[in-house]
C-alpha cells in the first residue's frame, strides 16, 4: 500500500535523482549563506551578478533599476518580435495588410504589436534615463571608461532598432519617415550623392550610402525586404553582441560603481535574495504596466503607404522628433550626420577627458562635479526642449503653432530668410572659435561662479531690453541677443576658464572644441528662429552649408 | 674603402623571417579590406525593378494655367504665360512631397517647412537647393512626354528646351 504522501519526501527525491543534478547542481536547496551564493554562481542567468555586493549598490533610488529595466524590454520586444514574425510577410503588396490582420483576425494580434510597439518606445526612453543615471553617478570613470563607450554605441543601436522596425508597417508614417531618414544618409560628406564633396568622388545617386540601404533609388520592396532583415536579425545580432561585453564588462568591473573607501568588504550584502528581489519585482511591474497600456492603448497605424501624399504635418516618434526639428535648423548633412556623430564621439570621450578619476564616484552630486554635470545636463536639456517643439509646436507645414492654438487658424508663411556673404559668415565662425579657445585661458581672474552667472544674466536681460527697445528691432530679437550673449560667456568662457584651464592641453583643446560646438548649434538655433539667418557659410558649389 | 664588400647575391639571405611575415600579414590585411569593399559592393545591386520615369501625360494644349498635380506620376506639370514645364514632386531637402497652395502661390513641404515658388525657388525653409525640373517634350501629335530621369534646377538652363515647352 502507499505511504500518505508528502510533498517535501517527493521534491527532495526528485531534486536528488542523477537527471536533476545534472542539470542544477548542489542538490536540495537549504537556504544558506553558501546555498544562496551557490544559486547565483551556478546559474547561467544570474551569474552575471557578483555573490555579494556592496550595500549601497542595492539600494533602488541609486540605480533605479534602470540598466536592467532597459535589458528586461529587450527581452521583451525579441520575445514579442518573433512571435510577430509568424505572420508578417515584407512585401509592398502583404506588409500593411497582415498589420490589419494582426489588428482583425489574429487572436492576440493586436496586444502583441502594441507590447511590441510600447516596449520599444519604452526601451528608448529607459535606455536614456540609464545613461544620465550612469554620468550623474560619475560611474563612467576609470575603470569603467570603455564600458560607457560600450554603452553609447547601445543607445545608438536602440535607437538604429526603432528605425528599422518603423518602416515595416508599412503605413503614410513608416515610408516618410525612412525616406526622411535614408535621405540623411545620402546627405552623408563623402558617401552621399547629395552631401558635401561627394561629386569629387564619383559618387552619385547609384552608388551612395542610400542607395546601400534601399537597394534602389526609392522606397520599394527591396527596401521593405533589407530593413526587415536589418530589424530582425542583423541589428539584434549586433546588439546582443554589445550587450554581451557591457554586461561582461559590468560584472569585471565590480558591478554597480560605489565609493570603495568608507565600506570594508564584510559589509557586502548577499545579491540573493537583497539584489535579484527587486531586480525581479521590477520587472514584473514593469510588465504590468506595460501589459496594461497595451490592451488600453493601440499602437498607431495610419493609411497604407503612399508616395505621393505627404501626412501633413509628418511627424516621426518622439525620440527622433528632436532630430527632425534641428533639420529644421542646419542642412541635412549637419544635422543628420555630423552633428549626431559629433554627439556620439563626444559622448564617448568624457571619461578620457574627465581628469578627475576618483570624484563623485557612486553617488549624486552637483558640488563634485559641477561642470561635468552642468555641460551634460545642458546638451540633455537641448535634446528633449527640441523633441517638446517637434510635438507640441508643430503644425500643418511644419509651422509654428503654440499647443492652445487650432491648426486650422491661418498663420502667415513663414519669411524669407538670407544667407550671410561667405567673408561675414567664415570670420564669425573663426573668431567665435578662436575667441572660445583663447580667452578662457587668458583670463587670470578667479570668479565667484553664483555671483558671476547671476551679473552675467543681468546683464543680459538688460541688454536685451535695450535691444528690444531699438527701431527696427523687436523684444524678440533682444531676447535671442540677450540669450547668445549669456550662453556663450557663461558656458564658453566663464566656466571653463574656471573649471577647464588646468587639465592638459590636448584634453583642453577637445572639450573646448566640442562645448563650441554645442553652444554654436544653440547659436545658430537663435540666429535661424530670431534673425532668419538660414546659413552662416555657404558654398553650394560643393553642397558645403552651415 | 675596400672593406666595403658588396653584397653578393649569394650570402644575403634570399628571404629574412621579418620580410616574409611582413608580406604575409600584409597579405591578409589586403584581402581582408578587399572582403569588406566586396560585401559593401554586395549590398549595390546591379539591376533594379522600378517603374521607368518615362510617361506620357496626355495633351500639352489641354493643361490649364496654373498647376496641375500628377498624382499617379508624383510630378506637377506647371503653365504659364509662356509656357509650360514639369517639376519633380520631391522637395530637395529630404524627399518629402510638398503640397501645393494656390493663396499663396507656394510649394510648402509638410516635413520641415521649406517654402517653393512656382518656379521652384526656394523662398523659406531648411531645403538646400530649388527644386528639381524634368524633361517635357512635345511629340508631333501634341502628346506631353516627360522624362524625370533628366532633371535640371539651375536658372536659366530649366527655362530652356528640354525643360521648358513655348505654347
Ligand atoms: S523634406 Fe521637405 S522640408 Fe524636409
Amino acid at each position: 500500500m502507499f505511504n500518505k504522501i508528502d510533498p517535501k519526501k517527493i521534491f527532495e527525491d526528485l531534486t536528488n535523482t542523477q537527471v536533476w543534478r545534472s542539470m542544477f547542481r548542489g542538490g536540495t536547496w537549504k537556504n544558506t549563506s553558501r546555498d544562496r551564493a551557490q544559486h547565483i554562481l551556478g546559474n547561467v542567468w544570474l551569474h552575471l551578478h557578483p555573490a555579494r555586493i556592496r550595500r549601497r549598490a542595492v539600494k533602488f533610488t541609486y540605480t533605479w533599476g534602470l540598466g536592467g529595466l532597459s535589458f528586461f524590454l529587450f527581452l521583451i520586444l525579441t520575445v514579442t518580435g518573433i512571435v510577430l514574425m509568424f505572420y508578417y510577410r515584407p512585401s509592398p503588396e502583404l506588409a500593411y495588410r497582415d498589420m490589419k490582420d494582426l489588428e482583425f483576425v489574429v487572436s492576440l494580434g493586436q496586444f502583441m504589436r502594441n507590447m511590441h510597439r510600447w516596449s520599444a518606445h519604452a526601451m528608448v526612453l529607459f535606455v536614456i534615463l540609464h545613461m544620465v543615471r550612469v554620468f550623474l553617478t560619475g560611474s563612467y570613470k576609470t575603470p569603467r571608461e570603455f564600458n560607457w563607450g560600450v554603452g553609447v554605441v547601445l543607445l545608438v543601436l536602440t535607437l538604429f532598432l526603432s528605425f528599422t522596425g518603423y518602416l515595416l508597417p508599412w503605413d503614410q508614417l513608416a515610408i516618410w519617415a525612412v525616406t526622411v531618414g535614408t535621405n540623411m544618409a545620402s546627405a552623408t560628406p563623402f558617401v552621399g550623392a547629395e552631401g558635401p564633396f561627394a561629386s569629387l568622388l564619383g559618387v552619385g545617386l547609384k552608388n551612395d550610402a542610400r542607395f546601400g540601404l534601399l537597394g534602389g533609388t526609392t522606397v520599394g520592396s527591396a527596401t521593405l525586404v533589407r530593413f526587415y532583415v536589418l530589424h530582425c536579425i542583423a541589428v539584434p545580432f549586433i546588439t546582443g553582441i554589445f550587450l554581451i561585453i557591457h554586461f561582461w564588462r559590468i560584472r569585471k568591473d565590480g558591478f554597480s560603481a560605489a565609493p570603495i573607501e568608507n565600506e570594508p568588504p564584510q559589509q557586502k550584502v548577499e545579491v540573493w535574495p537583497n539584489l535579484i528581489v527587486r531586480e525581479y519585482i521590477g520587472a514584473i511591474l514593469m510588465l504590468i504596466f506595460l501589459v496594461g497600456w497595451s490592451l488600453l492603448q493601440n499602437a498607431p497605424l495610419e493609411g497604407i503607404a503612399d508616395p505621393n501624399v505627404t501626412p501633413n504635418p509628418s511627424k516621426a516618434p518622439w525620440y527622433f522628433l528632436g532630430l527632425q526639428e534641428l533639420l529644421v535648423y542646419f542642412d541635412p548633412w549637419l544635422a543628420g550626420v555630423v552633428i549626431p556623430t559629433i554627439i556620439m564621439i563626444g559622448l564617448m570621450a568624457i571619461p578620457y577627458l574627465d581628469p578627475d578619476a576618483n570624484r563623485g564616484v557612486g553617488f549624486y552630486s552637483f558640488k563634485e562635479r559641477p561642470f561635468a554635470n552642468t555641460v551634460f545636463l545642458l546638451g540633455l536639456f537641448a535634446w528633449f526642449v527640441l523633441i517638446i517643439i517637434g510635438t507640441f509646436m508643430r503644425g500643418p507645414n511644419w509651422q509654428w503653432y503654440w499647443p492652445w492654438e487650432s491648426w486650422l487658424t491661418h498663420k502667415p508663411p513663414p519669411p524669407p530668410t538670407t544667407v550671410m556673404p561667405l567673408a561675414v559668415g567664415g570670420g564669425l565662425i573663426g573668431l567665435y572659435f578662436t575667441l572660445g579657445m583663447v580667452l578662457p585661458l587668458l583670463i587670470k581672474y578667479q570668479f565667484n561662479v553664483p555671483s558671476t552667472v547671476k551679473k552675467i544674466l543681468a546683464g543680459s536681460i538688460l541688454l536685451a531690453l535695450i535691444i528690444g527697445v531699438l527701431p527696427s528691432f523687436s523684444f524678440i530679437k533682444g531676447a535671442w541677443v540677450g540669450f547668445a550673449v549669456a550662453l556663450y560667456t557663461i558656458m564658453g568662457i566663464l566656466l571653463p576658464s574656471h573649471y577647464l584651464k588646468n587639465i592638459s592641453r590636448v584634453r583642453y583643446v577637445v572639450c573646448m572644441a566640442l562645448l563650441l560646438m554645442m553652444i554654436g548649434v544653440f547659436l545658430k538655433v537663435a540666429l535661424h528662429l530670431g534673425f532668419n539667418v538660414k546659413y552662416i557659410v555657404s558654398v553650394p558649389q560643393v553642397s558645403f552649408n552651415i | 674603402m675596400s672593406d666595403t664588400t658588396e653584397p653578393s647575391a649569394l650570402n644575403q639571405p634570399e628571404i629574412t623571417r621579418r620580410t616574409f611575415l611582413f608580406w604575409g600579414w600584409g597579405a591578409f590585411l589586403a584581402f581582408l579590406a578587399s572582403s569588406v569593399g566586396s560585401v559593401l559592393r554586395f549590398f549595390l545591386p546591379n539591376v533594379l525593378y522600378e517603374p521607368s520615369q518615362k510617361f506620357r501625360a496626355g495633351k500639352v494644349l489641354d493643361y490649364p494655367l496654373g498647376v496641375t498635380i500628377d498624382k499617379a506620376n508624383r510630378v506637377w506639370i506647371i503653365r504659364d504665360s509662356k509656357g509650360l514645364y514639369g517639376m519633380w514632386a520631391r522637395c530637395t531637402h529630404l524627399g518629402c512631397t510638398p503640397n501645393w497652395f494656390p493663396a499663396e502661390a507656394r510649394f510648402r513641404c509638410p516635413c520641415h517647412g521649406s517654402n517653393f515658388s512656382a518656379e521652384g525657388d526656394v523662398i523659406a525653409g531648411p531645403a538646400p537647393k530649388p527644386l528639381w525640373r524634368v524633361q517635357v517634350t512635345q511629340t508631333p501629335q501634341g502628346d506631353l512626354l516627360v522624362d524625370k530621369a533628366v532633371m535640371e534646377n539651375r536658372p536659366g538652363f530649366r527655362d530652356k528646351a528640354p525643360f521648358f515647352i513655348n505654347v
